[in-house]
C-alpha cells in the first residue's frame, strides 16, 4: 500500500493560522469530496456520533545540548517506566535528521548543569531514538518548563510560544509534539457538536516525536482509555453511530484497546500497535486528521481506517486544491 | 533522577591524563587502562606511547597549544564522556635549577604556561562533561608548592598557584571532586633533571604512588590538597 504524492513547499503551513477553526476542512466519504471550513465540522456529523479526543498536553520538549563542544538539540520524546527518557539528538540549527554518531555511555550536557547519559537505541532496530538517563535536579518536567521550547521542524521558520502547540483538550502534559489533529477545535466548535447531539469522550496518548521516516517503525507510546470512554464507544457502535477519532493518536489508543469484534475495553500502558493493511481498524469508523507528509506511517494508519482508495482521493484533491500540510495546516474528515 | 536505570552502571569511565609519555602519567594511565577505563593521553614526545599504552587514545602535542587542546576535546568527544581529568604534564624549568635571581623570564613563563594555565584551560574545556559525570579533576602538585627549596622558585610557585586553583575550583564546583596531589619524590626523568648527576635510585618508582591516586579517585573524599604519602599511610617518600 503506498499513498504517494509530492509535497511542494507551497503546501506547507509555516505558521499558525489566524483563527484555529478557520482552517479548511476536506470531507471525504464514498459519496464524494466536500470543501468546507473546520468551524462547519458539525454539519458532517450526526446525532449519536462520538468524537474521541486526546487530552495529552504538549511539552516544551526541545532543549539545547552540548556534546563535548559540539552544540546539539535534544528532543525529549517519551518517559519510560524506569525514569529514563527516549530522546532524539539532532545537530543544532536547521537540521533535517538526527546526529549519526551517537554512542552508548556518551554524556550530553544541558543548560543549568543538567545532563543526559546516552544508553541504547530504543526501540532496537533503528538509530534515531535512544534511551537516555537524565541527570536533572528537580526532574525533566520542571527542566523542560524552564529550558525547553516546542519541537519545531524546518518548515516552520520561526519559533512560537507553547500555547500555540496546545489543543483545547490538553490537560495532562506528556506529548513531545502536539496531537495536532485536535488543534482546529475551539470551544465554539465543541459547543456546536454538543448542541447537535454529537458526543465527545477523552483518551490520553502521549505522542512521541514525529520525525521517523519511511522504514522506521512507529515508536511505542503511553496511552490510557478510560472506562467511561470505552463504555461510550461501545454504546455508540451498538446504536449504529460512528466513532470518530481525532487524529492518529486517538486511533492508536482506541485500537490498542479494541477486541477483534471492535468492542473497546478500558486500558492503559504502552502500545506498539501498527495499523495498516495487516491490521485494519476495528473500532474507529471515522477520522479527523491533519495532512501528513508522504511516506509517513500515519498514511498507512489512515488507510487502515478509511481504505486506501478514499485516502488517495482525499490526498489528490488536497494537493490539487492547495490545502496546507503539517501541524498548523488544514484538516480532513474521513468518513468511509 | 532515577537509580534504577542500567545505563550508568554499564558505562566504562573515561580519563584524560596529560603528560603520559613517562613517569607518573604513564604509570597512572597504565593502571587506569588495566582497571577498565577508557584513557585519552597526550605527550610532547608520543612516538612510543601507542606501544606503551595499548588501548589508549594518544594525541601527540603540547598542552599549552590551543589546537592541541582542541584535538584532546575531539578525542574525548569520540568517546563521548569524561570522568577524570589528570593535569599531570609539568615543566620543571631549566636544569640545573637556577636561583630566582637568575631564572630567565621566558623559562619562568613557560613553567607557568604548562603548570598553571594549561590545566586551567583544560579544566574550563571539560568542566561541563566532568560536572555531568560527577567526575574528578586531579592536579599533580609538589611539595615544592609549600616548601621553600632553593632553585625551585619558578616551579614551586607555579605549583602553589595550581594548588590555589584547585582549592578555589573545589569551592566553586560542588559536583566535581577536585584535588591537588603531591606525589612525593619519585625516580623520574623530571626528578633527575632537578638533581643532575646525582644518584636518585633510592627514590621509589612512580608506580608506587598509583594505588594512592586510584584510591583517591574511588573514595572521593572532600577536595583540596592531599599528599600521596598520607593516602597510603606507607613509605611513599
Amino acid at each position: 500500500m503506498t499513498i504517494d504524492f509530492v509535497l511542494s513547499r507551497r503546501l506547507e503551513a509555516t505558521e499558525p493560522p489566524p483563527v484555529r477553526d478557520g482552517v479548511r476542512l476536506l470531507v471525504a466519504s464514498p459519496s464524494g469530496l466536500t470543501h468546507a471550513r473546520f468551524s462547519q465540522l458539525g454539519l458532517f456529523l450526526s446525532p449519536g456520533d462520538l468524537v474521541v479526543v486526546n487530552t495529552s498536553g504538549t511539552l516544551a520538549a526541545a532543549v539545547d545540548g552540548d556534546r563535548a563542544g559540539v552544540p546539539v538539540e535534544v528532543h525529549f520524546s517519551a518517559q519510560l517506566d524506569d525514569g529514563d527518557w527516549v530522546v532524539e539528538v539532532r545537530p543544532a540549527g536547521a537540521s533535517t535528521g538526527p546526529v549519526t554518531d551517537l554512542r552508548p555511555c556518551e554524556v550530553i550536557t544541558l543548560d543549568g548543569g543538567a545532563a543526559l547519559t546516552v544508553g541504547r537505541p530504543h526501540p532496537a532496530g533503528q538509530a534515531r531514538l535512544w534511551r537516555a538517563r537524565p541527570l536533572i535536579d528537580g526532574g525533566v518536567s520542571l527542566f523542560l518548563t524552564r529550558h525547553g521550547r516546542p519541537i519545531r521542524y524546518s518548515y516552520v521558520p520561526r519559533s512560537w510560544p507553547l500555547p500555540e502547540y496546545q489543543t483545547v483538550f490538553a490537560r495532562e502534559p506528556g506529548s513531545a509534539e502536539m496531537p495536532s489533529a485536535g488543534r482546529p477545535f475551539t470551544g465554539q466548535v465543541v459547543t456546536d457538536l454538543v448542541a447537535r447531539g454529537v458526543a465527545l469522550a477523552p483518551i490520553t496518548l502521549h505522542a512521541g516525536v514525529s520525525s521517523q521516516e519511511a522504514g522506521e517503525p512507529p515508536q511505542p507510546e503511553r496511552f490510557r482509555v478510560p472506562e467511561a470512554t470505552a463504555r461510550l464507544v461501545n454504546a455508540t457502535r451498538q446504536a449504529g453511530g460512528r466513532v470518530i477519532a481525532v487524529g492518529t493518536t486517538v486511533t492508536r489508543a482506541l485500537e490498542s484497546a479494541a477486541a477483534p469484534d471492535g468492542s473497546v475495553s478500558a486500558g492503559h500502558g504502552w502500545t506498539d500497535l501498527v495499523l495498516g493493511q495487516a491490521r485494519p481498524a476495528r473500532a474507529v469508523t471515522g477520522l479527523v486528521t491533519g495532512w501528513h507528509a508522504p511516506g509517513a506511517s500515519h498514511l498507512a494508519l489512515l488507510a487502515a481506517v478509511a481504505g486506501t482508495g478514499l485516502v488517495e482521493r482525499a490526498y489528490a484533491e488536497a494537493v490539487r486544491a492547495g490545502y496546507r500540510w503539517h501541524e498548523f495546516g488544514d484538516s480532513c474528515l474521513l468518513l468511509p | 533522577m532515577t537509580s534504577t536505570s542500567q545505563i550508568a552502571s554499564t558505562c566504562q569511565p573515561t580519563a584524560l591524563v596529560t603528560g603520559a609519555g613517562r613517569g607518573l602519567g604513564l604509570a597512572l594511565a597504565r593502571a587506569l587502562l588495566a582497571g577498565g577505563w577508557s584513557v585519552v593521553t597526550d605527550a610532547r614526545r608520543a612516538g612510543h606511547l601507542t606501544a606503551a599504552l595499548p588501548g589508549a587514545v594518544v594525541v601527540p602535542g603540547d598542552v599549552t597549544d590551543h589546537a592541541h587542546r582542541d584535538a584532546l576535546a575531539s578525542a574525548v568527544r569520540g568517546i563521548g564522556r569524561l570522568d577524570l581529568l589528570v593535569n599531570n604534564a609539568s615543566d620543571l624549568g631549566p636544569s640545573p635549577l637556577p636561583r630566582l635571581a637568575d631564572v630567565p623570564l621566558a623559562a619562568a613563563r613557560r613553567v607557568y604556561e604548562v603548570n598553571v594555565l594549561a590545566p586551567l584551560a583544560l579544566t574550563q574545556l571539560f568542566l561541563p562533561l566532568l560536572r555531568a559525570s560527577r567526575g574528578t579533576v586531579m592536579n599533580i602538585s609538589s611539595d615544592a608548592a609549600v616548601e621553600a627549596y632553593e632553585g625551585w622558585g619558578a616551579y614551586g610557585s607555579s605549583k602553589a598557584a595550581l594548588d590555589q586553583l584547585t582549592a578555589v575550583l573545589a569551592a566553586e564546583e560542588p559536583e566535581v571532586a577536585v584535588y591537588a596531589v603531591d606525589p612525593g619524590d619519585m625516580r623520574t626523568e623530571m626528578h633527575q633533571a632537578a638533581f643532575p648527576g646525582e644518584d636518585i635510585s633510592d627514590r621509589p618508582g612512580p608506580e608506587s604512588v598509583v594505588p594512592a591516586l586510584l584510591r583517591l579517585i574511588a573514595t572521593r573524599p572532600p577536595g583540596g590538597r592531599v599528599r600521596a604519602a598520607d593516602l597510603t599511610g606507607s613509605t611513599v617518600r
